[in-house]
């Protein structure tokens, strides 16, 4: 895990002009695929989704003809390209999650019958998973590389190609609304 | 407290949590929550979501840890000896060809240095009589003399110049 972490901290230690002579996109996605990996668990999709996306991004940057100047350009290029095939993925399976959500509700509500301290921290999960899982498309990939993958907004604004001062916005909305519905399902903080 | 300074107080909530606010806005909020209830319980509840959010996520990075890195795409190989077979029948085609054509080329005649020699004397000579013949020619009393010296230099010296002179002569 703090190799992760620690990959996301050299993304933004990375000198600017940091030019590579033999780019090869492949072997940037080989090298970064376990913060690809933490995007896209982060973006809330299971493990076969995650190698759907992961076999797609490696797929793109095979087939990718841009040419890019700097190491930074070809990360931020495959993280953009990552969040894009989550939400893809997201939207492809929407239906399917909604008829599975109610089975999946029930399993919960099984479990949760163990003990009261498990079943209040497994319900607040719950609520929150949901939350995540209903956030808006352009608050979810924001949310999941500030606070999960650590990086600050310029960087996020970077990658996704936004101002900055927007993706504070999109953060601070998109906080605010998953505290509201934790409140609003009566959870006490 | 006012429903307008909590609305300001809660813009502000989100970077009041993660500490990215001035010293002075940030102070304010901290005053602000001391004695607002409601805003304090959405402050925590921000920081809860947060807490929350970060297990759903560790939860799911653990599932996908089965994920493997997909095999590095082979390099295409170059099969030399399919490169080197083709070369080599190339090769073997061009030779034969070659050779095929040496064997049936027309042989020409070789001369040697000592033919060559010979012709080149035989023609000398046969000059030097035609000459010496062609001095007696004026003279009616050397007729005789002048056409047995041409038979005589178109025999012994049958395919010299001075030898074909003298055919056109005689005919």
């Amino acid at each position: 895990m703090n190799e992760i972490i620690a990959d996301f901290t050299v993304l933004e230690n990375l000198p600017a002009d940091e030019k590579i002579l033999e780019l090869n996109l492949v072997d940037i996605f080989l090298a970064e695929f376990g913060r690809l990996k933490r995007v896209i668990a982060g973006m809330g999709l299971n493990v076969a989704d995650c190698e759907d996306v992961l076999q797609d991004v490696s797929i793109r940057a095979l087939r990718q003809s841009q040419k890019f100047g700097t190491k930074q350009e070809c990360v931020r290029w495959l993280i953009r390209v990552t969040i894009n095939q989550c939400l893809a993925e997201h939207r492809r399976r929407r239906s399917f999650r909604r008829k599975a959500g109610e089975i999946l509700k029930r399993r919960q509500q099984h479990k949760i019958c163990q003990t009261d301290k498990k079943a209040v921290l497994a319900e607040e999960l719950e609520i929150v998973r949901e939350s995540l899982q209903k956030l808006d498309e352009s608050l979810l990939g924001p949310v999941v590389l500030r606070y999960f993958c650590d990086l600050d907004s310029k960087e996020i604004g970077r990658i996704l190609e936004v101002k900055s001062s927007t993706i504070r916005g999109w953060l601070r909305d998109a906080r605010l609304v998953l505290a509201k519905r934790l409140l609003e399902r009566g959870v006490e903080p | 407290m006012t429903r307008k300074l909590c609305e300001d107080i809660r813009e502000m909530l989100v970077d009041y949590a993660d500490g990215e606010l001035s010293p002075g806005q940030s102070s304010e909020v901290t005053e602000h929550i001391e004695t607002c209830e409601n805003c304090r319980k959405l402050l925590t509840a921000l920081q809860k979501t947060l807490d929350l959010a970060t297990v759903v996520w560790e939860n799911g990075l653990k599932e996908t840890e089965a994920v493997k890195k997909p095999a590095r795409p082979k390099p295409r190989k170059i099969h030399w000896f399919r490169y080197a077979a083709v070369a080599a029948g190339i090769l073997i085609v061009v030779t034969t060809s070659i050779v095929w054509r040496e064997i049936n080329r027309p042989q020409k005649t070789k001369i040697s240095f000592e033919e060559i020699e010979r012709s080149i004397t035989e023609s000398a000579n046969a000059a030097r009589l035609l000459a010496a013949t062609e001095l007696l020619v004026d003279y009616p009393d050397a007729k005789e003399i002048v056409e047995q010296q041409y038979r005589y230099i178109a025999q012994a010296y049958p395919r010299t110049p001075a030898a074909e002179k003298i055919k056109v002569k005689i005919q």
